[in-house]
């Protein structure tokens, strides 16, 4: 997913999701929901700042009932450096008491200071969420998400595996993503603006078929990331790519204008092309997926009262529970925790038969992702300024 | 102080002229909102250019390491891009500005030529994303241009390079402030005293060296004017490059953006502060050569 380049890339599009979930809450069955929300606060407001996805429509009000706190959604941006400049420059410790954005970022959030460790024992959904214990618990890759140096910092908060789309009916059925480096589609490709994410699948693809040495494609040595930027910049000079895009808009007009079959993207990317008509699939690669996690941090204040902090995990709880997991997975399409698709199914007065579906379709799809594994995106790798470096290196390289 | 009038000494304390008190006073408002807002935090960048990086922050220091980085690193081919392509840019657009803004201004009605000048403003109505959007749909592979050069069987597959190519880039930066740059050239033209003109032709000039020898040298403040207005807004332009550019293309405040994103924030400053002497030189040579006045006389009168 997302990250660093001043391009839209993911986080802009969640920023922009973020702004849409508000205006959308304005607009509304409900527009009211917000402001009832804050003005339900009999007992104070918890500031959530949040990068889009985790905005139930504006409705907090199975929160707000029974714990008597509003919630206060602020969007923020995704990347590493606006994070940074919010929470700290910004003075956000002093303002916000939780961060939801886009997880592994705990190594500049811890050693900035801003973020504290959660008490999992605090949460009662954490336990009876499979997902956490299956993908994302110490030990696993995927815990580099959520923890930093053995302790747990982030609540998962949504979980999506990527790879790329294409437009089958050109291209027939593709499964690797050598079909970003395939001759046959030279001029017709585009990869997203992200190191992190087109870098990292093309370690992923390199590694596995042995077209270089690469240790780990999720935290790759200056050598290694060198490597990969030469194969892309090589690529890059035969003409392979049409575009490498920076946001959400630009991608999806890419495959509808079958400016490109084949792109480096996100699976909402291939939605948003199939309801404007064009059939686009997304790939299931042998290589397997490039795997993320959204995590909701708690912001280290010293002066929070105790009061203040039970109802911040109170609000931890309830991003890790079913209503707000099936409420999520309908609007947002990413999957949640595996509570939300029995709660669906078995309250159609708050969802259809139809949501619930789509709810259980969600998961499912984006479980088998995590079944078949891959690469968990590393947003902060221990070479950062070597991958900006790098990915400078190829967008400044020559094209064909 | 004392001072002799009609013969007299007269010793007293000369008083402040209370109008030049508030002619200061004025001034000095938008002088202090200048150096709060741009100023200081322009000489903040230049210093924090030396800095050095410490973990995720910056220390203090004299380092030339951020220089020395960009210097001898790809962001120093960014800049060169940077400068030729809104050259480029620059120079396109006040060919085509420039014959607009003369005519508006020598054989339009005054009135005339400010409706046409409004409407040189609807661009701007219009968000930049979706202006340079827009240009994607028509330039496309798919698009209306290359359909009707293929309808007009001039070509027989889509042109490859009207899209995500230098040509885009450069299409995209003129009509972005090609239009900016209509208005002083239009200034400049409309300030140059006919009699000038008339006098040239009374002494037998043809038109094209009355044009030559007399309006286009009158013109050149607004000239200048245009191209710092064309210049410095292309050599600045992120999103035409992202949108238009195609695989990779960078511009500086692109290049810029990247390093602030791994928060490299010395690096970032260097590059800035390279891209503000760049610019400073630019308007200090346009002040050093021409009279500003005999522009600015012009917009004052207006």
């Amino acid at each position: 997913m997302e990250e660093e380049t001043r391009r839209i890339s993911r986080r802009s599009f969640l920023r922009c999701a973020a702004g849409a979930a508000v205006a959308g809450g304005l607009v509304s069955r409900r527009p009211w929901a917000s402001v009832a929300s804050a003005a339900a606060a009999a007992r104070g407001t918890i500031n959530f700042a949040d990068v889009g996805v985790g905005d139930p429509g504006g409705d907090w009000s199975k929160f707000t009932g029974p714990s008597g706190w509003g919630v206060n959604l602020v969007a923020i941006g995704n990347a590493p450096a606006q994070i940074l400049n919010v929470l700290i420059a910004g003075g956000g410790t002093r303002t916000y008491d939780i961060a939801n954005v886009v997880g592994g970022m705990q190594k500049p959030l811890v050693e900035n200071q801003v973020i504290v460790p959660i008490d999992p024992t605090r949460i009662p959904n954490w336990s009876k969420d499979t997902y956490i214990r299956d993908f994302l618990a110490p030990g696993k890759p995927g815990f580099d998400f959520i923890g930093y140096k053995g302790k747990i910092y982030g609540v998962p908060s949504i979980l999506q595996g990527d790879s790329f789309a294409y437009l089958p009916d050109v291209t027939g059925p593709l499964d690797s993503y050598g079909a970003l480096f395939d001759p046959k589609w030279r001029g017709y490709v585009a990869l997203e603006d992200n190191y992190t994410t087109a870098g990292q699948k093309t370690a992923l693809y390199m590694k596995t078929h042995k077209l270089a040495t690469i240790g780990d494609p999720a935290d790759m040595t200056p050598g290694e990331i060198k490597t990969v930027v030469d194969f892309l910049i090589e690529k890059k000079r035969e003409g392979q790519f049409r575009v490498i895009w920076s946001s959400f808009e630009q991608a999806v007009d890419l495959l509808v204008r079958r400016e490109v079959y084949v792109e480096d993207a996100w699976e909402p990317m291939v939605f948003a092309a199939r309801k404007r008509g064009i059939k686009a699939d997304y790939a299931r690669p042998k290589e397997g997926y490039l795997l993320w996690a959204m995590a909701a941090y708690l912001i280290r204040n010293p002066a929070r009262p105790p009061e203040r902090e039970r109802a911040d995990y109170e609000l931890l709880n309830f991003i890790l529970g079913p209503w707000y997991g099936a409420k999520i997975s309908l609007l947002r399409g990413y999957m949640t925790n595996p509570e939300a698709v029995s709660y669906a199914k078995a309250h159609p007065a708050e969802f259809t038969a139809a949501q619930a579906n789509e709810v259980a379709r969600t998961h499912a799809n984006v479980k088998s992702k995590f079944q078949l594994g891959g690469t968990w995106q590393n947003r902060w790798p221990t070479h950062v300024d070597e991958y900006e470096a790098q990915w400078a290196r190829f967008k400044a390289a020559p094209s064909k | 102080m004392g001072t002799v009038q009609g013969g007299a000494v007269q010793v007293g304390v000369r008083r402040a002229d209370p109008s030049r008190v508030a002619r200061y006073g004025i001034l000095a408002i938008p002088m202090l909102f200048v150096a709060l807002f741009f100023i200081v935090p322009l000489a903040l960048m230049v210093v924090g250019s030396f800095w050095e990086r410490a973990g995720f922050w910056v220390r203090p220091a004299f380092s030339v390491r951020a220089y020395a980085e960009f210097l001898t690193g790809v962001r120093l081919f960014v800049l060169r891009r940077s400068l030729a392509v809104a050259g480029v840019a620059t120079l396109a657009g006040l060919v085509i500005a420039y014959p607009i803004a003369y005519f508006l201004a020598r054989h339009v009605p005054e009135r005339t030529s400010r409706s046409m000048l409004l409407l040189f403003t609807v661009p701007f109505v219009i968000n930049y994303v979706i202006r340079n959007f827009a240009w994607t749909y028509l330039l496309g592979r798919t698009g209306p241009v290359n359909g009707m050069l293929m309808a007009a069987g001039l070509i027989h597959r889509p042109l490859d390079w009207l899209l995500f190519s230098d040509v885009a880039v450069l299409v995209g930066l003129i009509t972005s402030y090609m239009p900016f740059m209509v208005y002083p050239l239009w200034l400049a033209v409309a300030a140059v005293d006919r009699r000038l003109v008339e006098a040239s032709w009374l002494l037998g000039a043809n038109p094209r060296v009355t044009f030559l020898k007399v309006t286009l040298p009158l013109s050149m403040p607004g000239i200048f004017a245009a191209v710092i207005f064309g210049f410095v807004g292309s050599f600045g332009e992120s999103a035409v490059p992202i949108i238009l550019g195609g695989v990779g293309y960078q511009m500086m405040g692109n290049t810029i953006t990247s390093t602030l994103g791994v928060l490299n924030y010395p690096l970032a400053a260097a590059m800035s502060s390279v891209v503000l002497a760049a610019m400073l030189l630019f308007l200090a040579g346009w002040y050093l050569v021409f009279d500003v006045r005999s522009f600015l006389g012009k917009l004052v009168r207006w």
